[in-house]
């Protein structure tokens, strides 16, 4: 991997419960953000997922410094943006910019386009001196695909798409490195928001951004990231590149996230195993003991609620080179492919990220010993079953994957795989 | 037929002209059919939806010309205390927007209740045991406990359970669903997606559901009607559509989803944008956007080609629907 420009350490963030009107007592603490690490390469595209609640949009504002951390560091090329002084950290805010879910209330409606682009110069004049702006507005302008004629329209004369493209104009203004882009497309239409992806794709090998891109849909999060990383209840729960999250998820997570997303060919779902959840996402004022994710896990055992488990490669894969072998923060992880890859979705693609989920674990378990082969190949036998198996009911999928789960409690971080 | 919507026009007439938001739509659903409307905002949908409920704002909003038929019976003649005895009773409605679509100041027991004192002429008592029920229909645990909560307590799936259980409190026969789960989870979207399909089975209803999103139609519709301009662009059985669509909307729709096998390259984008219900292109009003278009697409509107070759009835308004069939 490239250098890492951004590195982000223990992320905390608390909103403080308080009770009482004169003499305000903290009674608890609402956890949007609960110990979150990761790095962004210099050129990549970071794809965070997770669902409303799960603190993704309160990281990205702690990137660009609209909330401050309760804890933790986020160094930018080695320089810690927390401890930063005022001075410093205006200068390291230029090169990290924002672009916002919803183009109809992120920008103000009462000033023009090329005001509203042209802004970010105000706060940093050394980028575009003054005589200079209008001639950059009207660049950017075209940068994005809109006609540099509309610098003094308003924001109400343009449509979503359109308003979305100058928002990423104006994140574009100070010429910054980084991107964090806050759901950029959701608020659109769909035959627009392919528009916008394409744009935000080209302008990442134009200036050479890197990417923090957020989002709710796996489809376009695994399009346009090189890495993803799955939050639930605060937390990171399983990171890696993108072809080892969506082929080859460990964490259930994960598997029931993307068996849950709507597949839009009917062919593709009957291959495809659905895994239902039960109940919805815990508050994050009362996050569960031990695994946050144990209260609506099928596999969830004694020990996840004792144990809180740490991101890291499980141990299971820790000596395979399957794909399996990224961070999951799961006791019992395992590989299970939820959508079939060479489904009628992609149309007769070839399988290219790694070999099937049996040949994966034959290979990994060659290179153990000889007793872990027999037990991970009939796994992988009977999670290839299900796989295969007309997901009809969701009842039965989540009850398969109980038996699948229920076979090895005591394996995992077991002396044996060490 | 259930239902039948033939040749619906409605227009709102506003300061800078009219707008045509439904230029002429037919479509029909049978008892235990699922009709999916898909479309993008300012397709119609939403509003063809609104005229077949009589919920429709009127005025600005009128119906100029249209039929809609439920069980051979023209709505549009009813007098409204008529219409007002089908509305809940016969054919009901399940809003995007749970929390908006609920009362905040009365409990939900108060609110399921009232459908039962209005319609049936219940006391207070019998609504709020029958509300119980309702809820435990729906799956909400602790339904007895939670009876007398407010909108507010409950979480998003939970507040959309709410809205399934009110629609189907009178037992109607067709129900009719504005993007159900666009506000919520996914992993709860399958949820509610799932109990919606099932309660239908149970009771035999219609069901038109209507989205902008492919990946749900998918999974629980049997026919599809593509809404493009507030007309009907393409009407097939949900397999049909996906394998081979016959109208280039369609096709870039489908088209524009992300891919696995397109990883990195550019995705094919529709160009343009939906067009101005006030300034609507003559001829195909989706020729401007259309890579196909050719001088007749400026001047002709399309008719609804049958496209013969499905066994099952199937339609495009296109006057290249062959060439985008088969290319």
């Amino acid at each position: 991997m490239a250098e890492a420009i951004l590195e982000v350490r223990d992320l905390h963030k608390h909103y403080p419960l308080t009770q009482g009107i004169l003499f305000k007592k903290q009674v608890g603490a609402v956890k949007a953000v609960d110990g979150v690490d990761f790095d962004l390469a210099s050129g990549e595209t970071l794809g965070i997922v997770g669902e409303s609640g799960c603190g993704k949009s309160t990281v990205a504002k702690m990137l660009v410094n609209l909330e401050k951390p309760t804890s933790g560091s986020i160094k930018y090329k080695g320089e810690d943006l927390t401890k930063l002084s005022p001075r410093a950290l205006k200068a390291v805010r230029r090169n990290i910019q924002m672009v916002f879910q919803d183009p109809y209330t992120s920008l103000n409606p009462r000033m023009t386009v090329g005001d509203i682009i042209g802004e970010p110069y105000e706060i940093h004049p050394e980028v575009a001196p003054k005589g200079d702006r209008r001639r950059k507005v009207q660049d950017l302008l075209d940068v994005v695909g809109l006609n540099p004629e509309y610098i003094n329209r308003y924001p109400h004369q343009f449509s979503g798409g359109q308003r979305q493209r100058i928002g990423i104009a104006r994140g574009l203004a100070l010429q910054p490195e980084i991107i964090v882009a806050d759901e950029p497309v959701s608020a659109l239409d769909v035959s627009v928001q392919a528009q916008v992806v394409n744009l935000l794709d080209r302008l990442q090998s134009e200036f050479a951004l890197s990417y923090v891109f957020i989002a709710h849909d796996l489809s376009i999060v695994r399009h346009i990231s090189d890495r993803v990383g799955v939050m639930y209840l605060g937390r990171i729960v399983e990171i890696g590149t993108d072809a080892q999250i969506y082929d080859h998820p460990t964490h259930p997570y994960t598997q029931a996230l993307l068996s849950a997303v709507p597949v839009p060919d009917p062919e593709a779902r009957a291959h495809r195993e659905r895994i239902i959840l039960t109940g919805d996402v815990p508050s994050p004022a009362n996050v569960p003991s031990g695994c946050r994710f144990r209260t609506r896990c099928w596999k969830a055992q004694e020990r996840c609620a004792l144990e809180v488990p740490l991101l890291a490669v499980p141990a299971v894969f820790r000596l395979t080179d399957s794909p399996a072998r990224h961070d999951s923060a799961c006791h019992f992880a395992e590989e299970k492919q939820v959508v079939p890859p060479e489904d009628s979705l992609a149309h007769a693609a070839p399988l290219e990220d790694g070999p099937a989920p049996v040949e994966a674990a034959r290979e990994a378990a060659s290179e153990e010993g000889a007793e872990e082969e027999a037990v991970a190949i009939a796994e992988a036998d009977e999670a290839a079953a299900e796989g295969r198996g007309a997901g009809g009911a969701g009842g039965d999928g989540s009850d398969g994957a109980g038996g699948a789960g229920e076979g090895r409690p005591e394996e995992p971080g077991g002396p044996k795989t060490l | 037929m259930l239902l039948e919507v033939r040749d619906l026009h409605v227009e709102f007439h506003t300061r800078d002209g009219v707008a045509k938001a439904v230029n002429g739509v037919n479509y029909s659903v049978e008892a235990g059919e699922t009709l999916a409307v898909l479309g993008e905002s300012g397709s119609g949908k939403s509003v063809t939806a609104q005229a077949v409920m009589g919920i429709l704002d009127m005025p600005p909003g009128k119906i100029p010309k249209g039929e809609i038929l439920f069980k051979g019976q023209d709505l549009l003649k009813l007098k409204e205390e008529e219409r007002r005895k089908v509305r809940g009773a016969k054919m009901a409605m399940i809003f995007q927007d749970a929390l908006s679509s609920l009362n905040p100041v009365l409990s939900v027991g108060e609110q399921l209740g009232e459908m039962f004192i209005v319609h049936k002429g219940m006391s207070k008592k019998d609504a709020r045991a029958k509300a119980v029920e309702l809820m435990d229909r729906v799956r909400i645990p602790a339904a007895r406990e939670r009876v007398g909560q407010y909108p507010h307590q409950f979480s998003g799936g939970m507040r959309q359970r709410i809205m399934i259980a009110m629609a189907l409190a009178l037992e109607p026969e067709l129900i009719i669903a504005d993007e159900p789960t666009t506000a919520l989870d996914v992993t709860v979207q399958a949820q509610v997606m799932d109990l919606l399909a099932e309660l239908q089975r149970e009771y035999n209803m219609g069901l038109i559901l209507i989205t902008h999103d492919l990946g749900v139609v998918a999974d629980v519709a049997d026919k599809i009607a593509v809404m493009y301009a507030g007309r009907i662009v393409e009407q097939a059985p949900v397999h049909e559509i996906y394998k081979a669509p016959a109208h280039p909307y369609t096709r870039g729709l489908l088209d524009s989803i992300p891919r696995l096998d397109q990883k990195g390259q550019e995705l094919y984008a529709i160009k343009g944008l939906p067009p101005n219900l006030l300034a609507i292109p003559p001829g195909c009003a989706f020729n401007p956007r259309c890579p196909m278009a050719q001088d007749v697409c400026r001047t002709d509107v399309p008719p609804l080609y049958e496209v013969t070759e499905s066994p099952v009835p199937r339609a495009s308004a296109c006057h290249f629907w062959k060439e985008c069939l088969h290319g």
